[in-house]
């Protein structure tokens, strides 16, 4: 337990320590998307699903923010890690696989929790933010977190330089963030949007999130929890089998 | 191959026909074979690329062999890794440090990754800060050191979990007189406590000062071992830096030879 801990230490005590970029950045975004898209577009947007544009948006916006962060947070530390070598000293140490890649990826869950956190307390004093579905809401934001946490350390531990890190988050992540439905209800858009949509992972993270906290959703929930854990399990695997065989990591 | 006495049936690191090909073909490690002896204070030379880096990432985890064994104290490095890393103290050649870290943090975490309990922890960091002169340096993020306190910090680090076989994979490259000589101190006074260490290092002249035993490696290959007065006597040459020089093919550079031609014309 000391092993896991001191590595975990180390992660969070990473991000902790250059707040400015890891926290106050991500936090000044979210609010800069809710007061343009919330304040001064929803009052033309008018009700979706029921609920104040701006209620409507904030969901997304947790989940958003959540995802970025556990991602940018894990991708960027492994590989800078990599760069400078100090990452052999947490390799030829005797901490297993399993426990190299818990810490790692805990470093940017614990972030994306943080900044998820602040933004619903904030969110909530701001606006009257229900909570509908508990049960269903901190699972799947878990589940996301989590997720996108694993997808940084697979991207952080693959890339070669920085570019490659930023690659994958300007020009996969966030369009399939932003097409998923964060501003948005797809049941809105025309077709094939509305059905290409449905391809989109993203897509069905956002409308469990949105569901725990609006409890309104046009999908399966149960089916979507089902596949988003399904999926954090495969990724975990692969992470899992990189780090036992030392890919890009032992040479 | 130096005879195992009765006493010490253990060898601190025993590598038995190591081959590390990469996956680009390059075969960096042909078949090696070496025994350290426990308490040992062992040389490993060779020229740049010989394989000396390679050989201590087989064995610390950093490099995945590709056949042969490799045993600390006992144990696999591959399969027993846990126990084998814990008996290891590694000081690389790049310093490694992390920038984020202050130098306490960086010995306090790297004993955490070897399991000391916070109270170990505490009281080591002060005694190698003590030992190593960084106590008013403690709080300093690693990246506003100096070159030399960088180099005390990496080896108070591969010393902070007391491993029982020290690893300096060329710990005085680039380092002034002063630091070169303080280092040299630290590391005798740490064998004479009973930690086996393995150098590399390809000035001659620290392996002779401070090894007992010396191996040889060139292009991936164990050439000859011994102590620096053997190899020299075997070679038929007065110092080990002629007898290193005949194994690399160089031994036009010999500066037997310089004197030699010069005479004459001074």
């Amino acid at each position: 337990m000391v092993r896991l801990f001191s590595l975990t230490r180390r992660e969070v005590n990473r991000f902790l320590k250059i707040p400015r970029q890891t926290i106050g950045a991500p936090l000044l975004e979210t609010f800069l998307y809710i007061s343009i898209f919330g304040a001064a577009l929803g009052s033309r947007v008018g009700d979706l699903d029921g609920v104040d544009y701006v209620v409507f948006v904030i969901p997304g916006l947790i989940m958003m923010a959540f995802a970025i962060n556990a991602f940018s947070n894990n991708s960027s530390s492994i590989l800078q890690q990599k760069f400078q070598r100090a990452i052999d000293d947490q390799l030829s140490s005797p901490a297993s696989p399993g426990q190299l890649l818990i810490a790692f990826t805990l470093g940017g869950f614990l972030r994306g929790l943080l900044i998820a956190i602040i933004t619903f307390i904030a969110a909530s004093l701001l606006v009257d933010l229900p909570v509908e579905h508990a049960y269903i809401l901190f699972p799947a934001l878990f589940l996301v977190g989590w997720f996108f946490a694993q997808l940084g350390v697979f991207v952080g531990v693959r890339a070669e330089q920085f570019d490659d890190v930023s690659f994958a988050q300007t020009f996969i992540l966030q369009p399939l963030i932003f097409l998923g439905g964060v501003f948005y209800s797809a049941s809105l858009l025309p077709e094939p949007y509305q059905t290409l949509t449905h391809f989109n992972p993203v897509y069905y993270m956002i409308s469990l999130v949105r569901y725990g906290f609006l409890g309104v959703a046009d999908i399966s929930i149960w089916l979507s929890l089902g596949i988003l854990t399904v999926a954090c399990a495969a990724i975990t695997l692969v992470n899992y089998r990189m780090f036992k065989s030392g890919y890009k990591l032992r040479s | 191959m130096e005879p195992s006495s009765p006493s010490s049936p253990v060898h601190a690191l025993q590598i038995t026909d190591l081959v590390k090909r990469y996956p680009t073909g390059t075969e960096a490690l042909k078949g090696v074979s070496l025994d350290i002896a426990d308490g040992e204070f062992f040389g490993l030379l060779g020229p740049n690329g010989a394989g000396k880096s390679t050989l201590i990432h087989c064995s610390t985890g950093l490099a995945n062999p590709t056949s042969g064994s490799i045993r600390v104290f006992g144990n696999d490095a591959v399969n027993d890794y846990r126990e084998a890393r814990e008996a290891i103290g590694l000081a690389p050649q790049d310093i490694n440090l992390d920038w984020f870290l202050t130098v306490e943090e960086t010995l306090d975490l790297h004993g955490g990754y070897f399991g000391m309990n916070k109270k170990q922890r505490q009281e080591r960091v002060d005694e190698l800060l003590e030992s190593f002169s960084l106590v008013e340096k403690r709080n300093d993020r690693t990246r506003e050191l100096s070159g030399g306190m960088k180099r005390r910090v990496i080896l108070a680090r591969a010393l902070m979990h007391k491993p029982r076989l020290l690893i300096l994979d060329e710990p005085t490259a680039g380092v002034d007189v002063e630091l070169r000589l303080e280092l040299w101190h630290y590391v005798q006074q740490v064998n004479t406590e009973g930690t086996t260490i393995l150098l590399t290092t390809h000035y001659l002249e620290e392996a002779e000062q401070l090894c007992s035993r010396i191996a040889f490696i060139n292009d991936g290959q164990i050439v000859d071992q011994g102590s620096s007065s053997e190899l020299a006597e075997r070679f038929g040459v007065n110092s080990l830096e002629d007898a290193y020089l005949e194994l690399v093919g160089r031994k036009e550079l010999s500066r037997a030879h310089v004197g030699a031609d010069l005479e004459p014309e001074l």
